[in-house]
């Protein structure tokens, strides 16, 4: 009964100890800014963020700011701002991706709901309703951002893109080395990529050892930004049919199946393209600019290069290199209290000016940044995935696409491969299901703002 | 002979399906000493090639590992200790009470059990919020204090307790509560600690409530933290090893302190009725 009784009692003086340990208050750190006049200099081009002023009259204040990742770049953000505003205290917490997108929507619902939160455009329909309008205007952020009068809602902006992430080729230099290639072979057309992955193929005889190229599991990553290359939108002129039963479609098909049919890859080989390039297996992948520091983090001992996706004709352009989706930037809580919503006002301008610290983000996140203060920085040029890209203006939004096109590009790649059916069918069966999931949605493709825009069918 | 053969036969068996179950937590164990290159290779080795503890440094860069580590020991052992408590008392009252309604009560606390999860965490989400206790402990330990499985699981131990000794104490002159204390559960501590064991796992491994739950960072638990190694892309697999490694020390501690009296204890809840 002792026994039991001390157990108790350690136990509630446990429970205590940590329930003493409460969330941060309103009030942060309660250290108080009493200087307004820093002698800072004003940053930004267009959009001007001014650090020599009050944030919240100088009375102190916490903001949480949730995100899911790349916490020590987002936390450089906080750390500078706060360096700039003691009485501001910014706390970033880390999320999980999964189950953000639950969390994040009930907790916006009410006053307790972070201030500051990271955002991805694929869950818009899921938060918009929970974000105040940036307080800023709109001419100002396009004259500073790329692309962001295509994040316009009734003339007010909530988020827009940070950066643009597309795809690229991946190789392995030592396996490029080995086959006798250099910097000259960098195939610019399929027909020539074609052949290097022939070179870059190492066979046990019949056997498969290194595969030149691998698309396995890829295949929504590349099949709707390739049919751009032959001039095919993925929605007709009306902006909302889906355009998936096409000749270009059919032609990126038979492209990729023709890989495998020369034996320069396998269905059955690497089942997981960037897996199987990480470990060695693989000479070439198809993969966006998060491939890239998965690399560094995850397979450091691949040496690699990117290149620039090949195109269908030598020394044309064509109607679009591939699609491209944002990183998006930080959302303001609209129900958030006032002062905690005012402070976060004034962040967002520190962030969208920061320079320094939106590179960093960028290049972490393997992105092109949407900043174009930042579009001829060095760094950024040296960025291998990055410069890959080439001009970014030859690369085509088409908005937040609902994931029944990347769902049902997977399905068709799948049965084509492994079910044997018939690309033709498959494509008919993909472009079916694809219009019965758009049918009840309303969704509008952003295709018409690019600026080289022509209508498909 | 023929017996001992047959007994060579099953325990080889048996050793053959340890070996199998507990294969892939060693090699959880090993790989979380390996490299990022390792863990990665297609050339794969039990043992590490060459040792290493920085996934093991690299898990405090993730989140307060020792924090959330005791967040959530203190919350298993205090919601086990409540939900063994209320799930005795449930089961005994079940158990040895005659009264009315008894059979269709039972049956409504079993009906709780048939319910998905899924379908009650947004009204529950919205009542605890409405309540106040978002980002308290509270919330966490009030839904598990009273366990519809615990109940039926003592319930079914009852058998074990019998009617005369509880009729005798009775005539002696003993309170209810003290014989519900000092002879009920004495006599129940094999189901006592299989129900221990069982919901002490269910609330170490417990993530998408306590997620939704708690807000602030060093309130939360460990299964929380351990998410944070998946990212949107990728998942670092060397610390989710490591992290996952430190994660089941207190399972497998509860589960050897636990283990002669659990086989009991769920046996009689399985044969008894």
């Amino acid at each position: 009964m002792k026994t039991t009784r001390t157990l108790a009692a350690v136990l509630a003086a446990g429970v205590l100890m940590i329930t003493a340990c409460s969330s941060k208050p309103s009030g942060g750190d309660g250290v108080t800014d009493t200087t307004a006049a820093k002698g800072l200099p004003v940053a930004g081009a267009t959009l001007k963020y001014d650090p020599n002023t009050l944030v919240n009259d100088g009375k102190p204040i916490h903001l949480d700011w949730w995100a899911w990742g790349n916490i020590p770049q987002i936390q450089a953000f906080a750390d500078a701002y706060q360096k700039i505003h003691p009485n501001v205290d910014i706390t970033v917490v880390n999320q999980p991706w999964d189950d953000y997108w639950t969390k994040l929507p009930l907790q916006l619902q009410g006053p307790k709901g972070p201030a500051i939160f990271n955002i991805h455009n694929s869950q818009h329909d899921n938060v918009i309703k929970y974000m105040a309008p940036y307080d800023i205007p709109v001419d100002q952020l396009a004259a500073d951002y790329l692309n962001a009068k295509s994040h316009v809602i009734d003339g007010k902006i909530y988020y827009l893109d940070l950066g643009l992430m597309s795809g690229a080729i991946y190789y392995n230099k030592d396996m490029w080395a080995a086959a006798g290639l250099t910097d000259a072979d960098i195939p610019a057309t399929w027909d020539q990529f074609r052949e290097v992955a022939k070179k870059l193929t190492v066979k046990d005889g019949a056997k498969l050892k290194q595969a030149g190229f691998n698309f396995n599991s890829s295949f929504s990553a590349f099949q709707a930004g390739m049919a751009y290359q032959l001039g095919q939108n993925m929605f007709a002129a009306d902006g909302t049919t889906p355009t998936v039963d096409n000749p270009a479609n059919r032609q990126v098909i038979q492209r990729f199946l023709q890989i495998y049919a020369d034996g320069s890859g396998s269905k059955d080989f690497g089942t997981e393209a960037t897996t199987s390039f990480g470990q060695g297996q693989t000479a070439m992948v198809y993969a966006w600019g998060w491939y890239e520091g998965t690399l560094r983090s995850q397979f450091p001992a691949i040496k690699f290069g990117v290149f620039r996706t090949p195109v269908p004709t030598a020394g044309a352009t064509p109607y679009a290199y591939d699609r491209y989706n944002g990183e998006s930037t930080v959302g303001i809580n609209k129900n958030a209290p006032a002062d905690q919503q005012a402070a976060a006002q004034d962040f967002l301008k520190f962030y969208l000016t920061d320079k320094a610290d939106m590179k960093a983000l960028d290049l972490s996140l393997g992105v092109f940044p949407a900043y174009k203060p930042l579009a001829d920085d060095p760094e950024i040029k040296a960025d291998p995935a990055l410069q890959a890209y080439g001009d970014i203006s030859r690369y085509i939004w088409p908005g937040t696409v609902p994931s029944t096109f990347e769902d049902n590009f997977t399905k068709m790649w799948q049965d084509i491969l492994y079910n044997k059916v018939d690309p033709a069918k498959a494509l008919t069966t993909a472009q079916q299901k694809i219009a019965a999931d758009l049918a009840g949605k309303n969704f509008t493709s952003a295709e018409k703002l690019y600026p080289a825009y022509a209508p498909s069918n | 002979m023929r017996r001992r053969i047959a007994s060579i036969c099953l325990n080889t068996g048996l050793l053959a399906v340890s070996a199998v179950t507990i294969f892939p937590f060693v090699w959880m164990l090993m790989s979380s000493f390996k490299n990022a290159d390792e863990i990665a290779s297609v050339d794969q080795h039990l043992l590490p090639r060459v040792w290493t503890l920085a996934n093991y440094r690299s898990i405090q860069e993730h989140f307060d590992v020792v924090r959330l580590f005791g967040n959530s020991l203190l919350l298993s052992v205090a919601i086990t200790g409540i939900a063994v408590y209320t799930s005795l008392l449930g089961g005994y009252v079940f158990g040895k009470y005659r009264f009315r309604g008894r059979g269709p009560l039972f049956a409504l606390v079993l009906a709780t059990m048939m319910i998905p999860w899924a379908v009650v965490l947004i009204p529950r989400y919205t009542m605890f919020t409405g309540a106040g206790l978002q980002d308290s402990y509270a919330s966490i330990i009030i839904p598990a204090a009273i366990s519809s499985f615990g109940i039926f699981l003592m319930r079914q131990s009852m058998d074990n307790v019998p009617d005369e000794v509880l009729e005798a104490a009775r005539i002696d002159g003993a309170s209810e509560l003290y014989i519900f204390h000092r002879i009920v559960a004495p006599l129940s501590v094999n189901a006592i600690s299989a129900l221990a064991i069982f919901q002490f796992l269910w609330v170490w491994e417990d993530y998408l409530w306590p997620y939704l739950m708690l807000t602030t960072p060093s309130k939360q638990v460990l299964a929380v933290g351990l998410t944070t190694f998946s990212g949107q892309y990728s998942t670092d697999y060397g610390g989710l090893f490591a992290a996952t490694t430190v994660s089941i020390i207190p399972v497998v501690i509860v589960y050897v302190i636990f283990q002669k009296r659990f086989v009991a204890g769920a046996a009689s809840a399985a044969v008894k009725g």
